[in-house]
């Protein structure tokens, strides 16, 4: 039983270092025709010959393209939380606006590991789809380094020369590669920060040492403070176990805290918030999720809005109006002054009137 | 959810699983041989394809960054080792105290959390993009089989000489092995020095392999590492007696491991999910020989089923 | 050979577990003796020869070898010029191993170990030889597992293993005890052989009076951390087992309470 066990092991990665041979991407054509007669026979709740798609709700298992789907679209998400599932949801929504039932989604979520990005990319590139969406920068170096030839649109990636190693960056990355920025305006963060909290003298800049998204915002906001007259301290934390007592020795220290559009401070807002309002200490964040969550407030680039500047583009490339080489990285379309109703009057602080609440 | 898409994954399976197979076989060392749980590993992952990376983005050659990443991966396993011996701190937590600094270690090799490495700029040794589609010689899966093999011929070479022998006899027992004269202190840490200058290599490859180096790449590699090991014996245990064969089951062990995560990325699973399916993998797989001993055994008088 | 001047060894000092094992024992072995040591639970019998070894440094005191001063050696350092067997047959051995690789880490002891090939095959020949007379049929599987031997044979082996380079003290902590009379008896009978036949200055850890009166030219009996009795001669060679008792409550004042000392 083992010997047959064994046999059986080696002739799978015989039949697989078989299927290294050939070109497959013809596999992908040929693909849709089984798959619709599979759909007939699965046992999900929908018929997924629907014209619903499904995709759109989220947490139901991925759905066989219905039938007449041309196109397929691999969306590789770093990690579940409101302001990458915003770009992602933004992104569906414009592309199945613009191209309907045409467009069928692979959606999968790497759980915030970089190495489980590179078997999510390998199973696009194996099943040969037509465009991969690339949510966050381990995702897009990922599907950098997965294929040359598929086209690859990044979003809610800040700096795309620093993620690419792309020397003397000048906004287009050629080849296959392309996408939305989520870069904030930091100069116009800091003088937010300025209009609001014209006296305070320290400003504690709080992030997470493993992205390098946070590094390159947090040094750029403290320059242009430094500028305005503020002493700027980085605090630095590795992962959300940390992330308390670095926040509680920032909040000692300083007047005002800023966290930049940084993940881990994304998916762990609450805590940030219960050490910063006891405290009385005012956070201005990078982005709106962030400050939905424990900020004062913020000059906010939709995340939603992002993701439908990618699905737009998305739908040009598939469609051959536009050529994926020659576009440019798009930025986020407009930038909101926005505040947190609840916070800003738990700590006593007034905003001008051309700021926006931020609905919840 | 068509079959021929998930053959046509498979070779990227294979290729994550060999690199890993190179980190399970330095976890093999160690917790098979000398009997320590190493928890360093997480750590020197991300050492290893930190150094390869910055070397190579300086414009080294990519063999001369892989040795120097192995000689790194070598040093980390050291630091645990004289934290174990010549300090006393048991095994697991020197694990735990080296890796902790190797974050710190790790961020300031990069210089920041992640460094991506363009394979279209540098010549890197395997890529993704390697794995169909290219002359024989560049491609991924035969480049990291051979180096499997290499590593296996040498560590077979190794374990039998004086040196190697009395590596195994101090994780085997001891109290033994130091009334035979055998410094057992120097073993454990040449032990864990071998292992970490391996995983370091995998790390190296890795980081080629995905196009970059980030600070979180090593998390959980021990569990990976131990996942790999036990699925190997779990199959193969019965099949592979000799040494040499053991470690290549190791890698088989790795490789079945990748396939069972594509699988379950292909079969569309929520991903949510992943972790949970991964943990019951692993536990089936320990369980295997005792269900095998417990229930599929044949007792001498039954009559034969 | 051996000399050992007022070592003593306290377990936990200080603490409600303070046990303290040696006071101040002094002993000097010559070239060729064979030593029995007998006495109680705690008598310290097995905590001299650990000290000896140098399982632990000593609190105080000083063991020399040979006139050398080892009692800042460490224990693998020791173990070039020492044999020892130990009471548990799982210990001497590694279970992992097989046979001839057990043998050939002992024939290197005291070496440094290099990269040169870990087993020879001229050395193959010279271990089945050995094997052979030990008469328990090892010699046929020496490629075995060691794990999958019996307690006898692998405390035999360890014997074999202890006595493969001549060592200048051989160490045997109550290395029958846990064997059955049958396989003791034959493990007993090798001792002897292996002792005559190599001189060896050899100290033996036993339970049982009787082996300890008709093995070795000499006796030692502890109590309590201090060396109580040392018959030597002619006087060791008429000793009977009621002998001894009677000694025994002459110097300590007590009975010698042990069943297992009295019955063998």
């Amino acid at each position: 039983m083992k010997k047959m066990l064994a046999i059986a092991m080696a002739m799978t990665m015989g039949l697989g270092l078989v299927a290294c041979g050939g070109g497959n991407d013809a596999s992908s054509s040929s693909a849709s025709e089984p798959a619709t007669e599979d759909s007939a026979q699965t046992e999900e709740g929908d018929a997924a010959e629907g014209s619903e798609s499904d995709a759109a709700q989220g947490e139901a298992p991925e759905e066989t393209p219905s039938a007449g789907a041309e196109y397929t679209v691999g969306i590789c998400q770093l990690v579940q939380h409101d302001a990458l599932d915003a770009a992602t949801q933004g992104f569906k929504d414009a592309l199945t606006e613009e191209l309907g039932e045409a467009v069928a989604f692979d959606e999968q979520n790497a759980q915030n590991d970089s190495n489980t990005c590179s078997t999510i990319i390998n199973g696009f590139v194996s099943s040969g789809v037509d465009l991969i969406l690339a949510n966050a920068t381990p995702a897009l170096q990922a599907a950098q380094a997965g294929t040359n030839e598929i086209p690859i649109l990044g979003t809610s990636v800040t700096e795309y020369g620093v993620a690419l190693g792309i020397d003397d960056f000048n906004g287009t990355v050629g080849g296959n590669i392309s996408g939305t920025s989520d870069l904030a305006p930091l100069e116009e963060q800091a003088a937010m920060l300025q209009e609001l909290f014209p006296d305070a003298k320290n400003v504690g800049l709080v992030y997470c040492t493993a992205e390098a998204n946070s590094q390159y915002q947090v040094d750029t906001v403290q320059t242009a403070l430094e500028g305005l007259g503020y002493t700027c301290t980085q605090y630095g934390f590795s992962d959300s176990n940390d992330l308390s007592s670095v926040v509680t020795t920032a909040a000692d220290n300083n007047d005002v805290l800023y966290v930049p559009t940084d993940n881990t401070a994304a998916s762990n807002t609450p805590i940030i918030d219960n050490v910063c309002r006891a405290k009385k200490v005012p956070v201005i964040a990078g982005e709106e999720n962030i400050c939905a969550g424990c900020g004062v407030a913020t000059l906010s680039i939709s995340y939603y809005d992002l993701g439908v500047g990618t699905g737009k583009m998305a739908a040009k490339i598939l469609t051959g109006e536009a050529n994926i080489s020659e576009m440019p990285i798009e930025y986020a379309p407009q930038f909101t002054k926005k505040y947190n109703a609840t916070i800003c009057e738990d700590l006593g602080i007034t905003i001008p009137d051309d700021y926006v609440a931020i609905g919840e | 959810m068509n079959i021929m898409n998930l053959i046509s994954a498979l070779p990227g399976a294979v290729a994550q699983g060999l690199v890993w197979g190179i980190m399970a076989i330095g976890v093999y060392i160690t917790f098979r041989i000398l009997d320590i749980a190493d928890l360093t590993v997480d750590g020197t992952l991300c050492t290893g394809g930190a150094v390869c990376i910055m070397l190579m983005q300086s414009g080294q050659n990519v063999w001369v960054s892989m040795a120097l990443a192995l000689i790194a991966g070598m040093l980390a396993g050291m630091a645990t080792g004289l934290l174990h011996t010549f300090m006393g701190i048991p095994a697991i937590l020197a694990g735990i105290l080296t890796q902790l600094g190797l974050y710190s270690v790790n961020l300031k090799i990069m210089g920041k959390a992640n460094q991506a490495i363009n394979v279209d700029k540098f010549d890197l040794l395997v890529s993704l993009r390697f794995i169909k589609g290219v002359p024989f010689y560049k491609n991924t899966i035969l480049l990291v089989t051979l180096m499997i093999v290499f590593l296996i011929v040498f560590l077979y070479w190794f374990f039998g000489t004086e040196l190697g022998c009395s590596l195994r006899a101090t994780g085997c027992n001891d109290k033994m092995a130091r009334a035979q004269g055998i410094n057992t202190d120097f073993n454990r840490v040449l032990g864990l020095m071998i292992s970490n200058g391996l995983v370091a290599l995998a790390g190296a490859l890795l980081s080629q392999y995905q196009g970059f180096a980030d600070i979180n790449m090593g998390r959980g590699a021990i569990v990976i590492g131990l996942a790999a090991v036990i699925i190997g014996e779990a199959i193969f245990g019965k099949v592979f007696r000799n040494f040499g064969f053991r470690l290549l089951g190791v890698a088989f062990g790795s490789i079945i491991y990748y396939f069972v995560l594509q699988i379950v990325i292909w079969l569309g699973i929520d991903t949510d999910l992943l972790k949970l399916l991964s943990a019951v993998v692993v536990a089936v797989f320990l369980a295997i020989p005792t269900w095998k001993s417990r229930y599929f055994s044949k007792p001498a008088h039954k009559e034969g089923v | 050979m051996l000399e050992i001047r007022n070592i003593s060894k306290t377990f936990n000092p200080g603490t409600v577990n303070e046990k303290r094992a040696l006071k101040n024992v002094s002993l000097t072995l010559e070239d060729g003796d064979f030593v029995t040591v007998i006495g109680g639970n705690g008598a310290g019998k097995s905590t001299m020869l650990n000290a000896i070894a140098g399982v632990w440094p000593v609190d105080a005191g000083h063991i020399l070898i040979d006139g050398e001063d080892v009692t800042r050696l460490p224990e693998y350092k020791r173990a070039a010029f020492l044999g020892r067997v130990f009471q548990d047959p799982m210990n001497g051995t590694a279970a992992t191993m097989g046979i001839e690789e057990n043998l050939a880490l002992a024939l290197r002891r005291g070496q440094s170990r290099t990269l040169r090939a870990g087993i020879k095959n001229q050395e193959r020949e010279v271990y089945k030889r050995l094997l052979a007379t030990l008469g328990l049929g090892l010699e046929e599987r020496l490629t075995s597992k060691v794990g999958l031997l019996s307690g006898g044979q692998r405390q035999a082996l360890t014997l074999l293993m202890a006595t493969l380079k001549k060592p200048k003290l051989l160490l045997l902590d109550e290395h029958t005890a846990a064997l059955d009379p049958k396989t003791a008896a034959k493990v007993l009978e090798t001792t002897e052989m292996i002792v005559n036949r190599d001189k060896l200055t050899t100290l033996m850890i036993t339970h049982n009076m009787k082996d300890a009166i008709v093995h070795g030219n000499r006796l030692i009996m502890m109590m309590d951390g201090n060396i109580i009795l040392d018959i030597r001669g002619e006087e060791k060679k008429n000793l009977t087992v009621e002998d001894l008792l009677h000694k025994f409550e002459e110097v300590s004042g007590e009975e010698f309470a042990s069943d297992k000392a009295i019955l063998g």
